[in-house]
């Protein structure tokens, strides 16, 4: 169990730790190179090589063959529609490139890889940079490797050796000897061992190299200089023990020289056929990151489309922009998406990297013909190939059962975007095809006709004003709008909670209003059930209420309405304040406008709404409540902060039936339930339905049931003192 | 083959009951509740699809409703995939029963002239009467085959009709023209497709009145009405609970004697 953070959560400094550390012993290397007399000390570039040009054809043949790779690779990802968007905000990109792509920071979620990796990557960078010096001192005027600076290249060139047998080792121990994390072996194919293997020999070999080059020659003459290739020296010192003729070390440097010149080549060459790609693709993905929200969905412009008979949707590879392209080919099956996917944790049909991964070999199979096709007939080239994408390559249930939760984007180390990736294609099965199924087409029948998701409620949405005097009505002299959302108003267990909130913002005087009959549905669950259409007019149709009655500021209930309000009615020039209840009531009890005076002795677990959390950050407002509830122990989940697991109900998946497996609220409440609390307490209303359903189906026979409420209603106890009246 | 589905757009019928009022014959919703496509007669637009879909290309499916709010009701119709919509509005037909609105569709579908099929839902989900189809026929002396649950046209000319029985099904064979009304048995109205839905806006849509149908203003509307509203109000529920002493023996000899004097049992 982990205890509760104390700070926000910040991102991972494992990988910058480490190259704290590694600056820092090449610096004591290089002052203790020039403390010692080391005048004159150099060595002899290409000693005992026969054929030192052969080294450029190697290069010559390597930079062709990338260059190869890399066309036929452009040519795919132009297939792709524009992505002008990538093209913006360059600041923040070339931000992003830098920490997330070279600097790598979400390795640093996995500790043990984050190390691995940078050890391996760091290893890479400065023994290319080592090979290059080598190049510049043989065929240049320039000669940097002399006196003092040599001795410490020496040096930094064999702890970096040395640094990259560490990062192999640790792969070869997670991938072979203790085979964990389970997901290295999801998708495993021979290029992963190859590579692993074929880096291990080429540090080896060139250790080899190395120490038979010094054991014939500086162990001799310069004694002195020997041990700062510290490896090296020792592996010479160890040679020296059996005492061979100077001509069979002569030999075997001249051959070993071969075989690591050949393996170097070789692998480098395996940057074009294999994973390894993503030295060169993850930093430019990180580039083409998304510089907005997460929580954002891309906007279809249906009175300008690029031609008539597109899709609305993803249908054919050629739909998705190259961007979305170009990612499919930065992924190097780790299965971090994988492994934290609600649906998969579940057992049911979604990997988000197996999307990716087919789209993958669906590009590279289909890709050259649609080209050809293009090149020939002219047009998209839709009807080129004759192998159905959605619903063919990727299966229907796979799309319904992404809860658009984030989990995989936030984990992935090269920066996919799995999610807008997948609900372009729900956009297809939606508009295009109208292959829905029936509890999903239901609701977005009945936000269509009735505004709101749900069919045969019994209550209005002014229902949860009963007894409750002088509910204000919004008019536009109130600062805040308090919007209830179709949730708060017209799911029975939720009106609890909206009660509550609005005690409360009464209660810390703050001047709001509610809108009661007028409110219809924010759009959200049909934006991300794939009807964009839909979407677009239920949230037009509120920017303009919303500009009607003049709202500047508004407090929701509902983390989805907050999502969407806040990140994606912009995109229609709807601009408010939106703040969730929770980040209100944080900042009145903070201003001493509430007090939570009465206490609640309770143990409780806090459990992270997707679109609250992941999606716009905000983890801390919540927990600071509880902590300022009198009484309330907050104990944290396993999953917890940006690692939360979705309760099951997002992406639209409220309306869809679960397929296979388990339900996803049933292992989240198993979850919640295993931190011994006697609450689960949460800040979004469809996360409380899914609690309420999931404690109760997991709870042990005899055990007391674990309770969800919001923050909210927690809140209200300790304010109040009692729950309100029903 | 040119079908004809007959659709009505009514008060949500998902509108909980606290949610409107009653003034005098007239039902009046809350603010913000919009009426919706009958589900039968969505229903209707599905079987009518479903035939043409499984025959060669060619035929047509005409969408007809009767009153100003009808027009909602043709574009969704439209969107589902039907070609054409023709509204019947005129003062004349306001407040008309089953029978004037029967009398003006099926003069409707006269004046189509080619009709060959003509698809109703088996009732409109408002006030659940189940007439118009039975009229339509009647006025136009065609055949009916009432609440079918699949609709198959075997030739040009012949129908094959699955109808829902208490205790079973029934298929039945008819020459057309003919009236067929749909059961929900049939299945779930298909979701449209966008292309359609936004084709399906931009269609425009025939108005014919009275006048253009030949009808006479005493036929149609609250005039030609031969069904008298007696009286209209909102059903109460009312629930009492009587708890049951004793022992559980006791308590359940008890409860089969209440349920058997309440006549349940």
């Amino acid at each position: 169990m982990n205890d509760r953070p104390t700070a926000a959560p910040r991102p991972p400094r494992v990988l910058g730790a480490w190259w704290g550390a590694a600056v820092g012993v090449s610096g004591l290397g290089l002052v203790s190179a020039f403390e010692a007399s080391a005048r004159g000390a150099t060595r002899e570039v290409f000693f005992n090589v026969e054929a030192p040009w052969s080294v450029y054809a190697c290069l010559a043949a390597l930079l062709g063959l990338l260059t190869y790779g890399l066309v036929r690779h452009a040519a795919l990802w132009r297939l792709g529609r524009p992505a002008p968007e990538v093209w913006r905000d360059l600041p923040s990109r070339l931000r992003n490139a830098l920490r997330l792509g070279l600097g790598q920071q979400r390795l640093g979620r996995d500790r043990y890889a984050g190390v691995m990796h940078a050890c391996i990557s760091s290893s890479i960078v400065v023994l290319t940079l080592v090979t290059i010096q080598v190049a510049i001192e043989a065929d240049t005027p320039f000669h940097p490797l002399h006196g003092a600076y040599y001795l410490f290249f020496s040096f930094y060139g064999d702890l970096f050796g040395l640094v990259g047998l560490v990062g192999v080792s640790m792969a070869v121990w997670r991938r072979y000897f203790i085979e964990q994390p389970p997901r290295v072996r999801w998708d495993e194919r021979i290029e992963d061992h190859l590579i692993i293997a074929g880096l291990g020999l080429v540090l080896l070999t060139g250790f080899l190299l190395e120490s038979a080059r010094i054991e014939v020659t500086e162990l001799s003459q310069h004694p002195d200089w020997a041990p700062w290739s510290f490896v090296g020296y020792a592996l010479a010192r160890f040679v020296r023990v059996f005492a061979f003729e100077p001509h069979q070390l002569l030999a075997f440097h001249g051959a070993i020289w071969w075989v690591h010149l050949a393996l170097a080549f070789s692998w480098l060459g395996l940057i074009v056929f294999t994973k390894l790609d993503h030295l060169l693709f993850a930093p430019v993905n990180a580039f083409l990151l998304r510089t907005d929200s997460p929580g954002r969905l891309a906007l279809i412009d249906f009175e300008n489309r690029p031609d008539d008979e597109a899709p609305f949707g993803v249908g054919h590879i050629q739909d998705f922009t190259w961007k979305q392209l170009f990612e499919l080919d930065a992924c190097v099956r780790c299965g971090r998406c994988t492994s934290v996917c609600p649906a998969n944790i579940a057992g049911q049909p979604l990997s988000p990297m197996a999307i990716i991964q087919d789209l993958k070999s669906h590009l590279a199979s289909t890709g050259p013909a649609i080209a050809e096709h293009r090149h020939e007939v002219g047009g998209i080239g839709r009807d080129a190939v004759n192998v159905q994408m959605v619903g063919g390559v990727i299966e229907d249930e796979s799309l319904w059962a992404c809860r658009t939760c984030g989990a995989c984007m936030q984990e992935c180390p090269v920066l996919i975007e799995h999610v807008p990736t997948i609900v372009d294609m729900r956009r297809f099965l939606v508009m295009d095809e109208a292959r829905i199924p029936a509890t999903a087409q239901a609701a977005l029948e009945n936000l269509e006709s009735r505004g709101h998701p749900w069919r045969g409620t019994t209550l209005e949405r002014t229902t949860w004003m009963q007894g409750l005097e002088d509910v204000p009505m919004f008019d536009g002299t109130q600062e805040y709008l308090y919007w209830v959302g179709c949730a708060g108003s017209l799911v029975e267990r939720n009106l609890p909670v909206t009660r509550a909130v609005f005690r409360l913002l009464r209660e810390s005087g703050a001047s709001f209003g509610v809108l009661g009959q007028e409110e219809t549905c924010s759009g959200d669950p049909a934006r991300r059930l794939g009807n964009e259409y839909l979407y677009q007019a239920l949230a037009q149709q509120l920017v303009a209420t919303f500009a009607a009655k003049g709202v500047q500021r508004v407090i929701t209930n509902c983390p989805h309405c907050f999502n969407t309000f806040k990140n994606e009615y912009p995109q229609f020039e709807g601009r408010f304040e939106v703040l969730h209840h929770t980040e209100f009531l944080e900042r009145a009890l903070r201003d001493g406008s509430l007090r939570a005076v009465h206490a609640v002795e309770e143990a409780v677990t806090y459990h992270d709404s997707c679109y609250l959390g992941r999606m716009n950050g905000q983890y801390e407002a919540p927990r600071a409540i509880i902590e300022m509830v009198p009484g309330a122990n907050l104990v944290e989940m396993q999953r917890n902060l940006s690692r939360g697991l979705c309760c099951g109900a997002g992406g639209g998946n409220m309306w869809l039936e679960e397929r296979g497996g388990q339900r996803v609220n049933h292992v989240r409440s198993a979850e919640a339930i295993a931190t011994g609390a006697s609450q689960v307490i949460s800040n979004c209303p469809f996360c409380i339905q899914m609690f309420e359903d999931g404690t109760t189906a997991v709870q042990a026979a005899g055990a007391e049931r674990m309770r969800p409420f919001d923050v909210a209603e927690l809140l209200e106890r300790s304010v109040f003192g009692a729950p309100v009246a029903e | 083959m040119h079908i004809v589905v007959c659709a009505k757009q009514i008060l949500d019928p998902e509108t909980p009951a606290s949610a409107f009022r009653i003034e005098g014959d007239r039902v009046v919703p809350a603010p913000g509740i919009a009426p919706v496509l009958s589900q039968f007669d969505a229903i209707a637009a599905e079987a009518a699809l479903r035939v043409k879909e499984a025959r060669p290309v060619g035929d047509r499916i005409t969408v007809l409703s009767l009153g100003e709010s009808g027009a909602a009701a043709i574009k969704q119709v439209l969107a589902m995939g039907a070609d054409e919509g023709v509204l019947l509005q005129d003062a004349a037909f306001e407040d008309g029963d089953s029978h004037g609105t029967a009398l003006a569709l099926a003069a409707a579908i006269r004046k189509l002239g080619d009709v060959d099929l003509v698809v109703c839902g088996r009732q409109a989900a408002d006030w659940d009467q189940g007439q118009v189809g039975l009229l339509i026929a009647e006025s136009l002396d065609w055949p009916i085959v009432t609440v079918a649950q699949s609709v198959e046209a075997i030739s040009d000319a012949d129908l094959r009709v699955r109808r829902v029985l208490d205790d079973g099904f029934e298929t039945v064979e008819v020459g057309l023209p003919a009236v067929v009304t749909v059961s929900n048995e049939l299945g779930a109205p298909r979701y449209p497709r966008l292309p359609q839905l936004m084709a399906a806006a931009k269609k425009s849509v025939a108005a014919w009145s009275a006048a253009d149908l030949g009808l006479a203003t005493g036929d149609v509307g609250a005039a030609g009405a031969r069904l008298r509203l007696a009286r209209l109000a909102r059903p109460t529920h009312e629930s009492q609970v009587e708890m049951l002493t004793g022992t559980a023996e006791e308590q359940a000899a008890a409860l089969v004697a209440r349920l058997r004097a309440d006549g349940v049992l």
